[in-house]
């Protein structure tokens, strides 16, 4: 199969009155169908921005310095103009939920005559046809189909997180991205909504889901592929097993050594820290991102970014060490 | 459902009627505060005006003493004063004796309903819609040279204004005459000739009302629906595909909710500001007739036009309450 | 040290239509020197304003606060209620929140002086400021002069722990420590309030929706739910053998690290 969507060498900065922020400085990605890619890192990595530069919503003061992102059976989205972009991806190829998805559904519209906006400008279907097919897909994914006739304000959160879900999810976009789309739920919210993620892919509604979030435990539970973003680069990405089980970058080590999970294991090695803070992205230091922060820093990670270096089957990491042999 | 916009109504409409009493029990105290018989103080101040005769005076005092009521206790005088008020009855004018106010006030009020209630909604409905267009295109020419216009008028004083577009139109241009409602010696009715005079009059206060009005809800909307523009649920809508129409609609109705409730809140800022613009157009609406109230003291029109006045604040804010609840889905489902 | 006995909060709102709303439903406990407890629950669990209520920031409907053997809500005098907030500290979910951002945020470091009834000369305050930040490992030059907003959220949340070690308090009531703070500098966060514990036997409470951190970092747990503690166990039993319906969803709905859910 094809891979859906390559974002290759891809930069984006944010213009601010001091210079560029590197928010997304060289990210390379496969997606591919089936898979579900976890996006991990801490605030400020950049996981955010990412999320809008793998569709090409790139607007000022971000801008998309670099990089190919070719989509498959369209091209490469960075040579295209926004508004074509909007007209032949959004929505029908690509879709997002965003960060903020509690606050995505129009206050004055109930969630049904919103769905028939989208059902009757995308397909062209009567109020008719649109409610029609808005139960049936409500129904599919488990959601009381009395939503339809209600208001933005009187869903519980994480009712509106899987409203706006299957509104995103309505044409069967290909690949499906979710910002942080939990981190504002119960667990017991969560857990639904992250079933629903992947009743989206077991039911062929979408084809490849990129989840970001900074919770590796979630990601342990959905994801196919982790990809580690440290400071607006790719530091490590992998199958899920083994970024979890067997990471190599010293920054994926001691990300997945801090979760605080209930887990006797967890308990037992003790969690671990890393000193200082990430660096900032207006001036971030020479050669390897990760080397002010780094205990395995070698001189070399002072003075040259690592290159990618492959091992086995679809697991990349950017440090020196691993030509050394080791692992953290 | 229904129980909720019910009491939604009812909740708004036990909070005007409290405002209005409020209101009324403020006029009746006030002039009740005065040391000794109010009617001796505000009949002996009509004598220092000098223009009244002695018999007119004496009747006017008569009049007064029943009307007021003095001597007996305040809350028969109050009662006295609620019964009246509800017959609709405001007592008689001193400066235009023996009118009863409410006659003189149905001959004037028309004029200035005619003026104000157009003005304010086409007004409302220009800048709103110059708000939206001037959001949609921000950044642009249009807005770098519209917003900063509409952002002066909208600091101008209603008078001064008004005598600058006089000076303009009338005065220099001539296109327009120079005061008055329409010309002396024509009766008003609905026949052409009338209409057509009155509408030559009429269109420069007019105007002046709509175009300093105008600035300030556009730039109201144009900063309201950036802000709709710039939330979540717009960001959604794009990114679903849909098309910057639709998304402007949606921005517009939210970015609407609050110029609707701004709708009551200024009517009576528009209301004292039509007033002043009355007379320097030498309108003869209740601008004139409270200036002439106020000239000569004549306290049962001046109370009569501050009931009515605030008669009217109360009820276009009970309307755009209503109208909000109407429009509003948070308050109309909860 | 600190007994809670049959405490209870009960919201009113509302003005024609009184609807009353039971946060804290006669819930009793106790922290003795030196430990370390957690109460956990979800939003809407009661277990907020169970830490106004400890803190004094808010009076209870009934029941009581009992901190060495007196009730906090009896402490009339100004002497005696510095003196106990000198000995039952906060810390809370958002350390920006605690700053005032006109001030530069070592204010928020001298300002605990204020709190304490001896005197202190400038220079010993300049001292303890220091090495209390060093403890914190944050180097002065990094915080010092520094306005709120230019911290990260980490050192903020260093900075507020840096005043329990000025002040010594016997109790910190920790209010979601780490909900601002990033994973990989967590650790470091909580190594101070062991610290503290280990030199000075300083209680803490911990009051948290995350499961993890609770069984991390504490002798006994308290789960609460609506307002109730429902389950009050040591972690590993919580873990092992949950008792109460809510725990156990509770267990099963988190996202682990190690084992990967079942039922999905």
């Amino acid at each position: 199969m094809n891979t859906l969507l390559v974002a290759k060498d891809v930069k984006a900065y944010y213009s601010s009155p001091k210079g560029f922020v590197r928010a997304v400085d060289g990210v390379t990605l496969d997606i591919n169908p089936g898979d579900v890619v976890g996006v991990a890192g801490e605030s400020g990595c950049g996981k955010s921005t990412l999320s809008n530069v793998l569709m090409m919503n790139v607007q000022p003061p971000l801008k998309f310095v670099g990089g190919k992102l070719i989509l498959e059976g369209v091209g490469d989205l960075a040579v295209m103009e926004r508004q074509k972009v909007k007209a032949q991806v959004w929505g029908k190829v690509i879709a997002l939920v965003p960060q903020s998805a509690l606050n995505a559904l129009i206050p004055t519209r109930k969630v049904g005559a919103f769905i028939k906006d989208v059902l009757g400008y995308h397909l062209k279907l009567d109020a008719r046809k649109a409610s029609a097919l808005a139960q049936r897909r409500f129904q599919e994914l488990g959601l009381p189909v009395e939503t339809l006739a209600k208001y933005p304000h009187q869903l519980s959160g994480g009712m509106r997180q899987r409203v706006v879900i299957a509104i995103a999810t309505l044409l069967n976009p290909k690949l499906l991205i979710a910002d942080e789309p939990t981190s504002a739920l119960d667990v017991s919210t969560q857990k639904q909504v992250l079933k629903m993620f992947l009743h989206l892919k077991t039911e062929h509604i979408v084809r490849a889901i990129v989840f970001i979030t900074h919770d590796i435990a979630i990601l342990r539970q959905i994801a196919t592929r982790i990809a580690i973003m440290y400071a607006g680069k790719v530091m490590e990405v992998g199958p899920m097993e083994a970024v979890i089980q067997r990471p190599v970058h010293p920054y994926t080590c001691s990300l997945i050594r801090s979760v605080l999970t209930p887990e006797p294991e967890v308990k037992e090695r003790g969690l671990s820290h890393l000193a200082g803070d990430p660096p900032d992205l207006l001036q971030p230091p020479a050669g390897c991102r990760f080397h002010p922060r780094c205990p395995q820093s070698m001189a070399i990670c002072t003075q040259e970014a690592p290159p990618v270096v492959g091992l086995g089957k679809d697991h990349f990491v950017s440090c020196y060490l691993v030509l050394e042999g080791c692992q953290c | 459902m229904y129980l909720n916009v019910l009491r939604y109504l009812a909740r708004r409409v036990v909070f005007a009627l409290a405002a209005f009493l409020f209101f009324i029990v403020a006029i009746f105290t006030l002039p009740r505060l005065i040391p000794g018989n109010p009617v001796d103080v505000l009949v002996s101040r009509l004598v220092m005006q000098a223009q009244a005769n002695p018999e007119l005076i004496h009747a006017v005092h008569r009049k007064f003493m029943e009307e007021f009521g003095v001597g007996l206790p305040l809350w028969k005088q109050f009662t006295r004063f609620v019964a009246q008020l509800l017959r609709g009855d405001l007592g008689t004018s001193i400066s235009m004796y023996p009118r009863k106010v409410s006659e003189i006030l149905a001959l004037f009020l028309p004029w200035t309903v005619a003026l104000l209630i157009p003005a304010i909604l086409v007004s409302w409905a220009v800048g709103n819609f110059l708000g939206v267009l001037i959001a949609w295109r921000r950044g642009t020419v249009l807005d770098r040279v519209i917003t900063p216009i509409l952002l002066t008028i909208n600091r101008i004083p209603f008078y001064w204004f008004a005598m600058v577009m006089l000076f303009i139109f009338a005065v220099y241009l001539r296109f327009f005459p120079i005061g008055d409602t329409y010309r002396w010696g024509l009766s008003p009715g609905l026949n052409w000739n009338f209409v057509v005079n009155y509408l030559h009059h009429y269109a420069l206060p007019f105007l002046t009302l709509v175009v300093i009005s105008t600035g300030g809800w556009a730039i109201g909307m144009r900063s309201m629906t950036i802000y709709e523009l710039g939330s979540d649920y717009i960001l959604f809508a794009d990114l679903l595909g849909l098309p910057q129409r639709r998304l402007l609609a949606y921005a517009f109705r939210s970015a609407c909710l609050p110029q609707v409730t701004e709708l009551g809140l200024n009517f009576g800022l528009m209301l004292g500001g039509s007033l002043l613009l009355e007379l320097v157009f030498n309108y003869r609406g209740m601008g004139s007739i409270t200036f002439q109230a106020l000239s000569t003291l004549d306290y049962p029109l001046i109370q009569g036009i501050f009931i009515v006045l605030a008669a009217a604040v109360i009820a276009v804010n009970l309307v755009v309450d209503i109208v909000y609840g109407l429009v509003d889905p948070r308050i109309k489902v909860t | 040290m600190l007994r809670v006995v049959n405490l209870t909060k009960v919201y009113t709102t509302g003005f024609l239509r009184r609807r009353t709303v039971l946060a804290v439903d006669g819930i009793n406990f106790a922290v003795q020197e030196g430990e370390i407890i957690s109460l956990v629950g979800e939003s809407g669990s009661g277990k907020t304003t169970t830490a106004q209520m400890i803190l004094r920031f808010l009076p209870p409907t009934s029941g009581k606060v009992e901190f060495e053997g007196k009730d906090i809500w009896a402490f009339k005098t100004k002497k005696e209620l510095k003196s106990y907030w000198r000995q039952v500290h906060g810390i809370f979910q958002d350390p920006y929140a605690a700053f005032n951002p006109m001030y530069k945020a070592d204010r928020i470091l001298y300002q605990v002086f204020n709190l304490m009834d001896s005197h202190i000369s400038i220079s010993d305050r300049r001292r303890l400021v220091r090495e209390a930040l060093e403890a914190m490992k944050l180097r002065p030059e990094e915080v010092m002069g520094r306005y709120p907003h230019q911290l990260s959220g980490g050192q903020r949340q260093r900075m507020m722990i840096a005043r329990c070690y000025i002040l010594k308090p016997k109790l910190i009531v920790a209010d979601e420590p780490l909900s601002m703070v990033d994973a990989s500098v967590r650790a470091g966060i909580l190594k101070l309030f062991l610290e503290l514990r280990d030199r000075y036997k300083t209680a803490v409470i911990f009051i948290t929706h995350d499961l993890g951190l609770a069984y991390y970092m504490s002798q006994r747990i308290l789960v609460m739910h609506r307002g109730k503690v429902v389950e009050e166990a040591t972690p590993e039993e919580i873990l092992s053998a949950p008792q109460h319906p809510y725990t156990r969803r509770l267990i099963e709905d988190i996202p682990l690290i190690v084992r990967k859910w079942v039922d999905i």
